[in-house]
C-alpha cells in the first residue's frame, strides 16, 4: 500500500511477465516514458492505445487572491500536460466500484445528506491521507445510509444505535421462536396434556353449575346425563387425540428387526418411520437400532440399508 | 503524435518489430494496473507519477431540469507530471 514503484522496480516485474531480461525490460519502459514525455512537449498530444492521450492544455490568466496578505494577483496562463486514460482502462481501474450507479435524490434524503457530510467533514478531516482500505468501507456505508429510511437517519447516531439495539431484540425473538420451534414435539405434548387437563376440570366445574340453575329444584338426574355425556366425550377426545404425542414415542422397545429397508432417492428416516410405523415421529428409533449418528442423518447414501426395528409397547 | 506513429518511433528505439512493442506496451499496463491494485503508484522520475485516487461521491444537479442526483465513488487513474517535465515545458 502507498509504495512507490519506480522504473527499476517496474521492469522487473514486466521482465517476469513478459519473459525477458530485466535491462532489456528497463530499456523499454524507459524509451516508452522518454517518448511520450519528448513528444508531448514537441507534438502537443501523444495517443497510446489500451493506455491513453498525453496532451498540452492552454490555461488562461486567471485572477487569484494571496491568502496571506488579501492581495489580488493574475496568475499567468500557461501550459499544462493532462493525461486522459482510456476508456477501457478507466473501466478496470474503477472495477470496485462498478456496482455503483448515478442515482437522483429526494429533497429530504438532499437535506439528510447536507446534515451528514457536516459530520463527516469533522470526523474524516485527519483522515485524508488514508487511501483505499478505509475510504472503500466508508463510501458503502455511506451509500446504504443514505439510501435507508430517512426517518432513522434524522435520528443520526443515536438512531443508529437504537436501530441496532431493535435488530438485536427482533433477532433474538427470531431465535427463540426457532428453539420453541424445534422443541415443539418435546414441550408441545406435555402442555397440550396439561392444558386438556385444565379444559376437563374446567368442563367439569361448569358442566354440573348450568344444571341446577334452569331447574334447582329438578333431581341430579337431568345433571347426571350431562356428567355421563362428558364423560362419553373425554374418552373419544382421548381416542381422538393424536396416537403418537412425544410422550408415546418413549413408551416402546425394540424387540427385533422387522425388515430391513434399502434407501432410496429422497428417503429419510422419517419417510421411512412413516412408512413402517404409519408416524415420523418414531423415527429416532431407527436411528438408535441402527446406531446413525446425528450428524449423518441427512446424508444416508442412496443403497444404504437400513435395520427397521420390531417396536412393542412398554405399557 | 497517434498511435502508430509511437509505436514506429518506441519499436525503432528498441530494436523490435511494431506488433511485439504493441504486446510489450500491453503487457507494461498490465503490470502497471497490478501496482494500482495494490495501491501503489507508478513513480518515474522525468515524467512524473501515475497514481489511482478515490474520487468521493458527491451530488450533482442537472442545470436545466434541477434534478440532484448522487453520483458513485470511483477510482480515477491520476498524472502528476514530474517537475523537471514542467520546467521543460516553460
Amino acid at each position: 500500500m502507498d509504495n512507490k514503484i519506480n522504473l527499476s522496480q517496474l521492469a522487473e516485474r514486466m521482465a517476469q511477465e513478459a519473459g525477458m531480461s530485466k535491462a532489456a525490460a528497463e530499456q523499454f519502459v524507459k524509451n516508452f516514458f522518454d517518448i511520450i514525455s519528448q513528444n508531448v512537449l514537441s507534438e502537443g498530444i501523444v495517443k497510446v492505445k489500451g493506455f491513453g492521450t498525453f496532451k498540452l492544455i492552454q490555461m488562461e490568466d486567471r485572477e487569484s487572491v494571496n491568502v496571506n496578505t488579501g492581495e489580488r494577483f493574475t496568475i499567468e496562463g500557461h501550459q499544462k500536460i493532462a493525461f486522459i486514460p482510456d476508456a477501457d482502462l478507466k473501466e478496470r481501474v474503477n472495477k470496485p466500484f462498478a456496482a455503483f450507479e448515478t442515482v437522483p435524490i429526494t429533497e429530504e434524503q438532499a437535506a439528510v445528506i447536507g446534515q451528514m457530510e457536516e459530520s463527516e467533514k469533522e470526523e474524516f478531516k485527519p483522515k485524508t491521507t488514508d487511501k483505499m482500505e478505509t475510504k472503500k468501507e466508508e463510501p458503502k456505508k455511506e451509500l446504504k445510509e443514505k439510501k435507508a429510511d430517512s426517518k432513522v437517519e434524522k435520528e443520526e447516531k443515536t438512531g443508529c444505535t437504537g436501530l441496532k439495539i431493535t435488530v438485536w431484540i427482533l433477532s433474538i425473538i427470531a431465535v427463540l421462536a426457532l428453539i420453541i420451534f424445534l422443541l415443539w414435539p418435546l414441550i408441545g405434548g406435555k402442555i397440550l396434556g396439561r392444558v386438556d387437563k385444565k379444559v376437563e376440570e374446567k368442563a367439569a366445574v361448569t358442566a354440573p353449575a348450568p344444571a341446577p340453575k334452569p331447574a334447582p329444584a329438578a333431581s341430579t338426574a337431568t345433571a347426571k346425563p350431562a356428567e355421563a355425556k362428558f364423560a362419553l366425550t373425554k374418552e373419544d377426545e382421548a381416542k381422538a387425540l393424536p396416537l403418537f404425542t412425544i410422550a408415546d414415542t418413549v413408551n416402546y422397545k425394540i424387540t427385533g428387526t422387522m425388515t430391513t429397508h434399502t434407501m432410496v432417492k429422497g428417503d429419510m428416516l422419517t419417510t421411512i418411520a412413516l412408512k413402517y410405523y404409519g408416524t415420523k415421529k418414531l423415527w429416532p428409533y431407527i436411528a438408535k437400532y441402527n446406531n446413525i449418528k446425528s450428524r449423518s442423518f441427512k446424508r444416508l447414501p442412496v443403497g444404504y440399508k437400513v435395520k427397521v426395528p420390531k417396536l412393542a409397547n412398554k405399557r | 503524435m497517434n498511435n502508430k506513429q509511437f509505436l514506429t518511433e518506441l519499436s525503432g528505439k528498441c530494436q523490435m518489430s511494431a506488433e511485439s512493442a504493441a504486446e510489450q506496451i500491453q503487457t507494461l499496463i498490465g503490470v502497471m494496473e497490478n501496482v494500482w491494485k495494490n495501491g501503489d503508484s507508478v513513480s518515474l522520475s522525468g515524467f512524473g507519477v501515475l497514481e489511482v485516487k478515490k474520487k468521493n461521491e458527491r451530488v450533482s444537479v442537472n442545470p436545466t431540469t434541477g434534478v440532484r442526483m448522487l453520483v458513485p465513488p470511483k477510482l480515477v487513474l491520476t498524472y502528476k507530471p514530474s517537475s523537471l517535465l514542467k520546467d521543460k515545458l516553460k
